[in-house]
């Protein structure tokens, strides 16, 4: 009876481990059918996530700098699931978490800490009125929070642009936002890397998460809400309520994503233009949390391989000359793959090989 | 089919050998199990629940498959994998929640899944299907506007219109009106004298001694007996259906009546249906007492239930608790107010199978101050107390507490569920189908947690299909049928023959 | 007088323009979800069958063989994601947003696999779609066909009557001996083709270039769509002149005396989702998905 948690635990990874193959196999070929070495490729970009951490501290701190952003999409899209939704806005989150840090620092227009937390709070503010918008429809109107969210981030995407070109373009390159003041940044964990502070500030929140998820009664309720409505309710639990709370959730999870990329990444420290800086970290974490199992702690190895995998693209791109999008590429096949319930086991039954147990036929 | 042709008209046209069919949980619901069925008659399958007549029928219609056991149609040897398969032998059967399309008009329903070619003269086909059979229902509307009545009337026709020679009806008459049956009796009849065969499954006495040429009855998976028409009684039918060793000798142990704790007065509550479920049902419940609530399932049992726990609508009629109203309370407010719940279905409602046994233990109570800790958070420690207080007291078989309830047996997480409603020391509590599918071990610890409580003064709602169970824990036994009480009676005065006959919906 | 009647055709014009790939797409749509298969994977449909007609009409300077290679490609995405969805008793969803995903990298990455450029890719003039009358597109011609076809398909055939039941109750379908998963892998194979087409005219018609953003939202809008148009392929075609003309006065806004330069672009570039969020939160109550869509359909 105890193995059974064990082969489901073990039954799960082997998914994870099964689609993250295919996703890496499927990379490869297409690398190779449009001329590139895959092999070479992949070496190069494995050398350059690693490197050699007793010589070179870059490689690694670089993976855990890629890594933050991902920590906190990739839970606040965990927060969701847990709670049986389908969140997508964690992307206009990122946005407008960002956003308000660079309100904050347009508008107080002085090198203080105290951008930061006025920055936070408008940019956390602002992800939750959206986040509220599509709870709200959800909630009282039944419209599915995917048409609702991307709509969202859309509309969070032109407000963000509308800011960098007509309120607060930085003067010297108008590409760019003004950035974050000085003693607004978070401070480099290293100096010289890219790793600040804001790594450690994920960790925390992963902690945090997992705290609230298993040892609050709201997070009880919130996961018992979304694995079995029903008994939820038979519980006693305001369901609707819960559902709003977890839209709320993601989106501070979300919005610090923003503030801790926009503060504590060098060099830009502001919105860059097409918000090329932000865009798409909301979608990573949807990979990133399927590939932690959706689990608050899990979701950190989960964003530091996505990290590294980042890491390495950079230096596939120098070497190899293979363009840096492949890896969400990659990360596209294998949450397709990982839509399949029994990932292993239908490949197990295609491969041909046989369980040593024989399941007895009943129906 | 040239096979069936060569048979005589009394030949059997289906029959059925030595069927026996354990579900994958392990349930046996078929014992081996022979049925025959003729041309042209219409032959009353009878049973209370769990007695696997639906069970049999749906194997002969090829939803189910049997785990061993013959089918012959027509003489032939014959293996359903789907049942389109049985339809195209001319098998088809009306399930109780009908598999009808709602937004489908009734045409589009009838012709769904014919050929191009099928559909050129279908309209015309099915209007002279309707004038033959007596079935009279509008073409063009859509079926989620029509009465259940009707719904049923275009499932009878789609099955008609391709052209069966067996037709399956599945407790029919649950939910029709009493002109509604009138009208499918003789639809019934008509069939008969088309040729048609037609099972008719039922639990309701008078009714099938009023249609069938032929009577199986089955009791725990197998057959109980096989009568003929002009040998069938009320009294006999009832006997077989319950059996001589339904009511048990078992001492219920006396207990001290007191005070009326629990009030219901004209309870009206609607079901999915929209139709009347519990039509205005009245009770009283004194502390240390069991009120047994029988029936068969689908008269109102689940509805009441759920009215009264707070997870259904009360549309009219009052709920007094302790001289309190409590109709429409949510789950919330009755569970402080001493009212616990075992629902009727552990799967779905009362455990959350992914949760483990500790996450389990507190369902309905996660609020309870008892199990904060620092900082107002859920303190694990005391939840594992709790848990393995109950596992330990309640003889809980668990792999682990931090394992997931789904790797536990039925039994042992319907005693889970039983455990965590008693431990929330209530004043009332209300249990259905306690023991559904559960081993004799089980099944009786269960039974004795239930006295124990009302030995010490507590209010019992027992409601139940078993009616062993009923007349084992009950001090008065209510039985259920078409949403009202056909008679509150003592245990004492009851009979295997009048339980029957209620049970049947014939009061005396 | 004759400035505002060049307006208001200028305005038809580009309305027939914005319309055809929201259309396409939520017809598609439509049809998969009467099926019983939920695919949010259209976005990046879209954008790959785009990405992949131009390569073709690039390499051949046909764009009939390009405009046949994104639907083929949308088709092609299309049989994986049924085959997940209805074979496999997969999540929907997921399986959606990893093609999603999928499109995020693949395209950018084959723009500049293909022509080692970054960012976007003009289509050759041979390559791109001759227009009918110098005016309309055959593709939007085609899009209002196919709309009307499927509509008909839909609701008037035996066909359809058999597809329409497998988003409602695919056991009663079952139960008549309808092939479930047969027809539904077919409905998310056409499905995937209208969005390919979708995709392909975007590119090769429309816009004449290739870029990463280019479905830029217009799948999920065309999800909105099939809400709207409660998953009904004629009102589709209506639901979809207002979604399109939202974005062709966007365009229109843009350069509108008193408007340009006054109100930022940026602004203006919000209305076409504020208007579908709109219109999708106004009209859901009357609105009915099928009752069974998205819902993995496993035997008893």
């Amino acid at each position: 009876m105890r193995g059974k948690v064990i082969r489901d635990v073990l039954v799960k990874t082997g998914n994870v481990v099964t689609a993250m193959t295919a996703g890496l196999i499927i990379g490869g070929l297409i690398m190779q059918a449009y001329g590139y070495d895959a092999l070479h490729a992949y070496y190069s970009l494995l050398r350059h996530a690693l490197g050699n951490p007793l010589t070179d501290a870059y490689p690694l701190t670089s993976t855990l700098s890629l890594a933050t952003p991902l920590i906190f999409t990739g839970l606040a899209f965990a927060v969701s699931v847990r709670s049986g939704l389908f969140n997508i806005g964690v992307e206009n989150a990122v946005y407008l978490g960002a956003l308000g840090m660079v309100l904050a620092s347009g508008l107080l227009r002085a090198d203080t800490p105290l951008v930061l937390i006025i920055g936070s709070l408008m940019g956390l503010g602002l992800s939750v009125l959206f986040a509220f918008v599509a709870a709200s429809l959800k909630v009282f109107r039944g419209v599915h929070e995917v048409i609702t969210t991307i709509m969202l981030n859309w509309i969070a995407y032109w407000l963000v642009d509308y800011v960098r070109v007509n309120v607060f373009p930085d003067p010297r390159d108008p590409s760019k936002t003004i950035a974050v003041p000085p003693s607004a940044r978070i401070p480099l964990l290293i100096r010289g890397t890219e790793l600040s502070a804001s790594f450690v500030i994920a960790i925390l929140a992963s902690l945090t998460t997992y705290f609230i998820l298993w040892y609050t009664v709201f997070g009880y309720e919130l996961r018992a809400t979304g694995i079995n409505l029903m008994a939820a309710r038979y519980a006693g639990m305001k369901t609707s309520r819960l559902t709003i709370y977890s839209f709320l959730f993601s989106a501070v999870l979300g919005g610090l994503a923003g503030v801790c990329e926009i503060t504590g990444r060098p060099p830009h420290y502001s919105i860059t233009t097409g918000i090329s800086n932000l865009m798409g970290l909301g979608f990573d974490g949807i990979a990133v949390s399927l590939i932690g199992l959706n689990h608050p702690i899990a979701v950190i190895p989960a964003s530091i391989l996505i990290g590294a995998l980042n890491t390495g693209v950079r230096g596939m791109q120098i070497e190899a000359r293979v363009p840096f999008e492949l890896v969400r590429l990659v990360q596209g096949v294998i949450v397709v793959s990982l839509a399949l319930p029994g990932l292993l086991s239908t490949l197990q039954k295609y491969l041909g090989i046989r369980r040593g147990r024989r399941e007895v036929v009943v129906s | 089919m040239e096979d069936t042709e060569a048979t005589g008209p009394d030949e059997c046209l289906v029959s059925m050998k030595s069927v026996v069919k354990i579900y994958p949980d392990g349930t046996i619901a078929l014992r081996g199990v022979d049925f025959t069925l003729r041309r042209g008659e219409i032959h009353g399958l009878l049973g209370e629940n769990g007695a696997g007549k639906t069970t049999l029928m749906k194997i002969l219609a090829g939803v189910l498959k049997p785990t061993s056991g013959t089918i012959y149609v027509g003489g032939r040897k014959v293996g359903f994998s789907a049942a389109a398969d049985a339809l195209k032998l001319g098998i088809g059967m009306v399930h109780q929640n009908l598999s009808l399309i709602p937004s489908f008009t009734v045409y589009e329903n009838i012709v769904l899944g014919l050929s191009r070619r099928q559909l050129l003269n279908a309209k015309e086909g099915i209007n002279k299907l309707m004038s033959l059979t007596g079935l009279k229902v509008p073409l063009d509307e859509r079926v989620e506007g029509l009465p259940f009545g009707v719904r049923q009337k275009v499932e009878v026709l789609k099955m008609l219109f391709r052209n069966v020679d067996v037709l399956i009806l599945d407790e029919p008459t649950t939910n029709l009106t009493l002109t509604e049956t009138r009208e499918l009796f003789n639809v019934i009849n008509g069939l008969r004298r088309m040729g048609k065969s037609v099972v008719f499954i039922t639990h309701k006495l008078r009714e099938v001694l009023e249609v069938a040429d032929r009577i199986t009855v089955l009791r725990r998976g197998r057959v109980a007996g096989e009568v003929p028409r002009v040998e069938a009684s009320l009294n006999l039918l009832a006997q077989l259906m319950v059996g001589k060793d339904a009511i048990p000798a078992v001492s219920r142990g006396v207990s001290t009546v007191g005070e009326e704790l629990l009030i219901v007065r004209d309870l009206w509550i609607l079901s999915d249906l929209g139709t009347w479920a519990v039509k205005g049902v009245s009770l009283t419940v004194r502390s240390g007492e069991i009120l047994g609530i029988a029936g068969v399932e689908g008269n109102g049992q689940k509805e009441l239930v759920e009215g009264l726990t707070g997870l259904r609508r009360v549309e009219k009629g009052e709920v007094i608790f302790r001289g309190q109203r409590i109709d429409n309370l949510p789950p919330s407010e009755l569970y402080k107010l001493g009212v616990a719940h075992i629902p009727e279905d552990r799967v779905q409602v009362g455990l959350i199978q992914d949760f483990t046994v500790n996450e389990n233990s507190i369902l309905g109570i996660q609020r309870s101050m008892f199990f904060r800790g620092f900082l107002n958070t859920l303190a694990w420690d005391k939840v594992v107390e709790h848990a393995s207080d109950l596992i330990t007291k309640f003889n809980v078989i668990v792999p682990s507490l931090f394992s997931p309830v789904k790797y536990l047996s039925g039994g042992n997480q319907q005693r889970l569920v039983v455990a965590r409603e008693i431990s929330k020391e209530p004043q009332l509590i209300i249990a259905a189908q306690p023991t559904r599918g559960l081993d004799i071990s089980a099944t009786e610890h269960i039974r004795g947690l239930l006295l124990d409580l009302k030995k010490r003064g507590k209010v019992v709602l027992l409601v139940s299909s078993d009616l062993e169970e009923i007349l084992q824990l009950s001090d008065r036994v209510a039985v259920m049928y078409e949403g009202r009480f056909v008679g509150v009676k003592d245990v004492g005065e009851l009979t295997e023959d009048k339980l029957g006959l209620m049970l049947g919906g014939v009061s005396d | 007088m004759s400035y505002v009647i060049g307006t208001i055709i200028n305005l038809l014009v580009s309305t027939s323009y914005a319309m055809t790939p929201l259309t396409l797409t939520a017809v598609g749509e439509i049809t998969s979800e009467r099926a019983g298969v939920v695919n949010i994977g259209l976005e990046g449909m879209i954008s790959v069958s785009a990405l992949v007609s131009v390569a073709v009409a690039t390499q051949t300077l046909n764009p009939w063989l390009g405009l046949l290679a994104g639907v083929g490609v949308g088709a092609l995405i299309g049989l994986i994601h049924g085959l997940i969805s209805a074979y496999g008793k997969g999540a929907q969803i997921i399986s959606g947003v990893g093609i999603n995903i999928f499109a995020l990298g693949f395209v950018p990455y084959m723009i500049i696999a293909l022509w080692g450029v970054a960012g976007y890719k003009q289509v050759p003039e041979a390559g791109r779609i001759p227009r009918v009358a110098g005016l309309v597109s055959p593709v939007f011609i085609l899009c209002v066909l196919v709309a009307i076809a499927t509509h008909y398909v839909l609701f008037r055939t035996s066909l359809g009557l058999k597809i329409r039941a497998l988003g409602e109750e695919p056991q009663a379908a079952d139960t008549l001996g309808i092939h479930v998963e047969r027809l539904q892998l077919i409905a998310a194979v056409y499905g995937g083709a209208l969005a390919g087409l979708a995709g392909a005219f975007m590119s090769l018609d429309w816009l004449g270039t290739i870029t990463k953003e280019i479905a830029a939202g217009r799948g999920f809008i065309s999800l909105a769509l099939v809400v709207f148009s409660n998953w009904k392929p004629s009102l589709a075609l209506l639901g979809g002149a207002l979604f399109g003309s939202s974005w062709a006065l966007t365009e229109w806004l843009k350069v509108l005396p008193g408007v340009k330069g006054v109100v930022p672009v940026t602004i203006i570039n919000t209305l076409p989702y504020v208007v579908t969020l709109g219109a999708v939160a106004g009209v859901i109550g009357r609105a009915r998905p099928p009752r069974k869509s998205g819902v993995p359909y496993l035997r008893e």
